[in-house]
């Protein structure tokens, strides 16, 4: 049942790609999130300056 | 919670699918390939929903909608297409054909990547939205004719030959291979809406940062 | 009808550019003609397969050239500013569009009718009297060509790698005209006439009818600054 390591070759192959999509997507989701905070807390900080 | 819905698609689908009677071990591919280009069709009709909506009301959630869907989108489609290359390696001998369903999944790779290269060649946010949107609309109108032009040409000008290209599953498929069938693709589907939804998420933060980084520099 | 006006101003415009400068014309024929000499060398065919690979040919030669004419299409305006102040003149967008598709269709039809004779004489073809038809058929192809190719061609106007990215999106949407236009042409050529391909013929019709009317609604949409 040679055929087994073509099976085998799929699943691995699919579930790989969409495990480093999924990191992917979420490391780049916690870039963004710092990226926001410190924008918004340099937003804040100006605005508490201002006034 | 996404988590959850996750791990239980798996779980099911490599649970059931080994237990189960088939042709030929490499049947069980169709459990990943059948719901991958599901799933793809689905990310593209997202995408054409999107960027229609944006056409007409001009809100950013429709854009990123548009923008993530064409990404998760092309993920899938390219999946569907090396499933589809190993599936047929054992089935007809050779890694690729170019019998319809193939040319077809690999035309939609291309047209969505290019509306991805078309977003992040473009500087201006707002027109990157704008001319990609009309792209998504064009592209999605097209679908339908290429799909013909597509299966008419390899009908009409190839015989069938020893390579016979598979039937859609859904045709003759055994009972017993149905359950696991409609499982994998309950779980492809939530998988997809798990990673749009995550996408959408870096979406909007980003469109956030581009916003704020506006603000500021006013 | 205003409409009507505007466009026909607005191609009349495009023309008269043309017509003193010939940038576009001139190189476009050249582009064509040499890919002719570049097949000719590259594939290196008997006689008798000449006749079969003749439409491919004669389209790839076509959509090649034709890439160049879109590249240029916006080129004018660019140069000037003058895209800004058609913008803000009340000018219907898809004036616009349907001048710019003609513009570059009028292009493609004098290389065509240039280059079609040509290939038959440089490759030693039989059935002239064929020519008419295929004509008509290429011709048919080359509006669906123009009319997308005109709206790529807004699209991709203000993004990096434009000469790249603009063949990118284009190409694979076009691939029905390209089967469409290929299929009618080899039927003629073996059959003498159309006939079973007509099927064919409707698609390129339906393709071409869609996508004028796409681009008339929706280029407003793209040529915005």
């Amino acid at each position: 049942m040679e055929h087994w390591s073509f099976v085998a070759l799929a699943y691995g192959i699919v579930w790989s790609v969409l495990v480093v999509y999924l990191f992917s997507l979420k490391s780049r989701c916690k870039k963004a999130q710092i990226e926001l905070s410190a924008l918004t807390s340099a937003q804040a900080s100006n605005e508490h300056d201002q006034t | 919670m996404a988590l959850i819905s996750i791990a239980i698609g798996l779980y099911w689908g490599l649970v059931i699918a080994p237990p189960d009677a088939y042709q030929g071990e490499v049947q069980r591919i169709m459990y990943l390939h059948l719901p991958s280009i599901l799933a793809a069709y689905l990310s593209y009709f997202l995408v054409f929903i999107g960027s229609c909506m944006y056409l007409w009301k001009r809100e950013r959630r429709d854009d990123i909608l548009a923008h993530s869907a064409a990404e998760v989108g092309v993920l899938f489609t390219a999946l569907t297409i090396i499933e589809g290359s190993i599936w047929g390696r054992p089935t007809w001998g050779v890694w690729w054909t170019w019998d319809a369903r193939l040319t077809l999944t690999a035309i939609l790779l291309l047209i969505y990547t290019g509306y991805l290269m078309l977003r992040s060649l473009i500087e201006d946010e707002d027109r990157a939205a704008s001319v990609a949107a009309v792209l998504g609309v064009i592209g999605f109108l097209d679908i339908p004719l290429i799909h013909m032009s597509v299966y008419w040409w390899r009908t009409l000008h190839q015989p069938p030959s020893i390579l016979q290209p598979n039937k859609a599953p859904w045709e003759n498929i055994a009972w017993p291979l149905l359950i696991p069938l409609l499982i994998n693709i309950a779980a492809f589907l939530l998988l997809l809406f798990y990673l749009l939804s995550l996408r959408y998420r870096l979406g909007e933060m980003r469109d956030q940062i581009r916003t704020r980084r506006l603000e500021q520099s006013v | 009808m205003e409409f009507v006006k505007q466009t026909l101003l607005l191609l009349w415009k495009d023309l008269l550019l043309e017509l003193r400068r010939r940038d576009s014309l001139l190189t476009m024929f050249f582009f064509g003609t040499l890919l002719l000499f570049v097949f000719h060398f590259s594939f290196d065919l008997p006689p008798d397969r000449v006749a079969e690979m003749t439409p491919a040919l004669l389209w790839l030669a076509f959509l090649f050239t034709g890439t160049l004419g879109l590249t240029q299409l916006f080129q004018v305006e660019r140069e000037n500013h003058c895209l800004e102040a058609l913008l803000l003149s009340p000018l219907d967008r898809g004036a616009l569009f349907l001048a710019k598709s003609c513009f570059n269709l009028l292009l493609m039809f004098l290389v065509e009718a240039v280059v079609m004779p040509l290939f038959w004489i440089l490759f030693n073809l039989q059935g002239w009297n064929l020519l008419p038809q295929l004509f008509l058929v290429t011709l048919l192809g080359t509006v669906g060509f123009c009319v997308l190719g005109t709206i790529m061609s807004a699209i991709t106007l203000r993004a990096r790698a434009r000469e790249l990215l603009l063949p990118l999106v284009l190409f694979p949407l076009m691939i029905p005209v390209i089967l469409a236009t290929i299929r009618c042409m080899e039927t003629i050529m073996s059959a003498g006439e159309l006939g079973a391909a007509w099927s064919w013929l409707r698609l390129l019709l339906g393709f071409d009818i869609i996508f004028v009317t796409v681009g008339i609604l929706m280029f407003d949409r793209v040529i915005e600054s």
